[in-house]
């Protein structure tokens, strides 16, 4: 990957001499956005504003064809079956409630989460347990976090009706056997939903090899507008669930009792959709397709590898997951003993420019299980560089001299 | 502690900055919970700690290391001084406000709401300077006999006297709000006239005839001499014409003022004057507390009637 030639297509880094260089080490929050994704975004805006399907002028003729395309590419990022398969959402929260809502479900059946899911695959499943008597069941990770296939194995059986898991998490990085963990849950009957927030920006992703059910992830974690997502469904399956939100663009007509709905994706896209913010992910998702996964993978692990072990020298310092840096794709963790987190952050921020994350990270179950109280987490993306890293170790061992 | 001190410091700059804004929103919220004995639960402190920390750092570790040690003590020690530069400001505001000067009456020490020391300039023999500091030390009306001056309102309760002189640029700027004051208190007012800047005291006997001939026409001529061009003052035919159209007779006053008679007793008036130790005109003594130079008319109005002057 010609790095120089990759900054060069984000806008963040074309910084005049007068402003802070610093490091952007927030991505698993939101990434940067290239110039052509906010182009795209702008284009919409002014050349083509107006309504997708609905109407029947030029305009709107355009526009259903640039939002079609992006659903195409959609699928073919994800290696779906076809583009219906791909539901267009807000965000990855709003597709695993979406899936939480729409699943017929009976009382007794079981949905199994990990012991370090995001809030976004945890409250929906703890309101659908409080609604319709499902039971959660909770599978612990072995004591570098990693994934404890023989504990899954243990409670995984015919009352299980969905494996719900964080493909990839956002705490430590790890990434599930998934194609294990999915043969396994069919095995018994079972659907599984994979939290693919932090996994599709890093890696390729093959629903059908995975043959996995449901798949929800967020654009702006993959260099999409802000405020953008996918759910991806086999369409069997898309075609059986209730609608969630209902409204305008999801029924084909009605009388004043009665509805007829469209078939999926439609059905669950109600009301006017996110025009501009959808064309743009398609447009990142191409982006990244270009761009290719291989190279993605081996900048994040050449990153990585350097943080890590620079970070090991500093003493009280404590990594979070486990300690190669393979296995932990763009993100490292930690803590310093006897430093409040939030402290850490600020001052890198202060100090340097160095931007990151601190605290709990939507994952306070973790968090509270264990009694650590936060952490700092550096997450990297492709257009990070080695120099960006040895400024955050640097200001870090400042930190850790003075306080 | 840091909260209250960041929130003040803090509510300042927001006035420049959006971010201070929302910083200064956050540090009252944990000012609120503070004296509400709950403990500051958006981490304020610890924001603010770690800011100052992470810019220190950069340019001392050393500093840092210090600062970070004793960051309470430190934090209860700019308490303090914000407490007391606070206490000073609202010090100064009051005393600007009552007496024209931020460090009190006929301070000319610096005001930055009076930077160029206006309220404390007067006119003095031949020149025209700044205060001295305490030029009121032993400026008093004690011993000194006021009945030979010009008064109006003789025997009221409250009492200006004032002197000044008709061609300084400091009476003539005050001589409009005394005026008002006397119209609309009524107090005992006493005017001597002096010339500062005149080798001559030929207004002051002009001013005593016509006194002595008609006290009324007397303080419309006052009235008139204080605003006309300066130049006029120097024209004795102007002066001629003014006391004819005041309806005097301008040549039976003029004989008057060149009277050996009336030269002696406007030597003594002028003695009189003196002997107050004024430092230069104006210096206007309300119910005997001398106030040296031009101070806004509210200064005035508190002097005599109270704080509260503009609601009576
Ligand atoms: C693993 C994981 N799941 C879900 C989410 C929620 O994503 P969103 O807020 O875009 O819905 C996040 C966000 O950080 C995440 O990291």
């Amino acid at each position: 990957m010609d790095l120089t030639r990759v900054r060069q297509d984000f806008p963040f880094f074309q910084k005049k001499p007068d402003q802070k260089t610093g490091a952007y080490f927030d991505n698993a929050c939101q990434t940067l956005r290239p110039r052509q994704v906010i182009e795209a975004v702008t284009r919409y805006y002014q050349e083509s504003s107006a309504c997708s399907g609905r109407s029947m002028h030029h305009l709107a003729a355009e526009v259903t064809r640039q939002y079609d395309q992006a659903r195409a590419t959609l699928a073919r990022f994800l290696g779906a079956a076809k583009k219906e398969e791909i539901v267009f959402t807000r965000n990855t929260t709003e597709g695993i409630n979406l899936v939480a809502h729409a699943l017929d479900w009976n009382a007794g059946d079981v949905v199994l989460l990990t012991d370090k899911e995001h809030n976004s695959n945890l409250i929906p499943w703890q309101m659908l347990a409080r609604r319709a008597g499902v039971e959660l069941r909770v599978v612990p990770s072995r004591p570098d976090n990693t994934f404890d296939m023989d504990a899954y194995s243990r409670l995984l059986d015919r009352k299980v009706r969905l494996v719900s898991f964080g493909f990839t998490s956002n705490l430590d990085g790890v990434t599930l056997p998934a194609a294990e963990i999915i043969k396994k849950a069919h095995q018994v009957g079972a659907l599984v939903l994979l939290d693919a927030a932090q996994t599709a920006p890093h890696q390729r992703i093959h629903v059908r090899a995975l043959d996995v059910d449901f798949l929800a992830l967020s654009g702006h974690k993959m260099l999409g507008p802000s405020g953008t997502g996918v759910l991806y469904g086999k369409y069997a399956l898309l075609e059986k669930l209730q609608p969630f939100q209902v409204g305008g663009d999801t029924v084909a007509s009605s009388t004043y009792t009665t509805c007829e709905f469209l078939p999926p994706p439609e059905k669950f896209e109600a009301g006017l959709q996110d025009y501009a913010g959808i064309i743009g992910l398609g447009v990142a998702a191409q982006y990244l397709m270009n761009l290719g996964f291989d190279a993605i993978q081996k900048q994040e692990w050449l990153l990585n590898r350097a943080l890590t072990s620079q970070l090991l020298e500093i003493p009280g310092l404590h990594l979070i997951g486990p300690s190669d840096p393979a296995l932990r794709g763009g993100i490292v963790s930690f803590f310093i003993e006897g430093i409040d987190s939030h402290r850490i952050a600020l001052m890198l921020d202060q100090m340097a420019g160095v931007m990151v994350r601190s605290g709990q990270h939507c994952v306070h179950s973790w968090f509270h299980a264990r009694q650590i109280a936060g952490c700092v987490r550096a997450s990297m993306y492709f257009y990070n560089t080695l120099d960006e890293v040895s400024l955050l170790v640097d200001s870090l061992k400042k930190i850790r001299k003075v306080l | 502690m840091l909260c209250i001190v960041s929130f003040i410091v803090l509510s300042i700059l927001g006035i420049f900055s959006a971010s201070n804004r929302q910083l200064a929103r956050e540090a009252l919220d944990c000012v609120l919970r503070r004296v509400t004995l709950r403990p500051c639960n958006t981490g304020f402190d610890e924001k603010i700690k770690a800011k100052i920390l992470g810019v220190v750092i950069t340019r001392s570790e050393a500093g840092a290391r210090f600062l970070n040690r004793h960051f309470e003590l430190l934090s209860w020690v700019a308490f303090f001084l914000l407490l007391g530069s606070s206490v000073m400001a609202v010090r100064g505001v009051y005393l600007f406000y009552v007496t024209g000067s931020c460090n009190g009456l006929n301070n000319s020490a610096f005001c930055v709401f009076d930077p160029t020391g206006q309220n404390n300039q007067v006119s003095t023999l031949g020149q025209t300077c700044s205060l001295s500091d305490n030029p009121e030390r032993g400026v008093t009306l004690k011993n000194v006999d006021l009945s030979d001056w010009p008064v109006l309102n003789a025997g009221a309760s409250n009492q200006i006297v004032m002197v000044g002189c008709y061609a300084c640029d400091y009476t003539r700027k005050v001589y409009p709000s005394i005026r008002a004051l006397v119209q609309k208190y009524r107090p005992e007012f006493r005017f001597g006239e002096y010339q500062v800047k005149e080798q001559t005291d030929l207004l002051t006997r002009v001013g005593y005839c016509v006194y002595h001939a008609d006290p009324e026409k007397y303080w419309a001529m006052n009235d008139v001499l204080f605003t006309t061009e300066k130049a006029n003052l120097d024209d004795p035919s102007y002066v001629h014409q003014l006391l004819a159209s005041l309806g005097l007779d301008a040549n039976q006053i003029e004989t008057c003022a060149s009277d050996p008679q009336t030269q002696t007793r406007v030597e003594k008036l002028l003695n009189e004057i003196r002997r107050t130790n004024f430092p230069g005109t104006p210096t206007i003594f309300i119910n005997g507390v001398p106030m040296v130079g031009p101070k806004p008319y509210r200064v005035y109005a508190i002097q005599l009637e109270g704080l509260f002057y503009w609601m009576k």
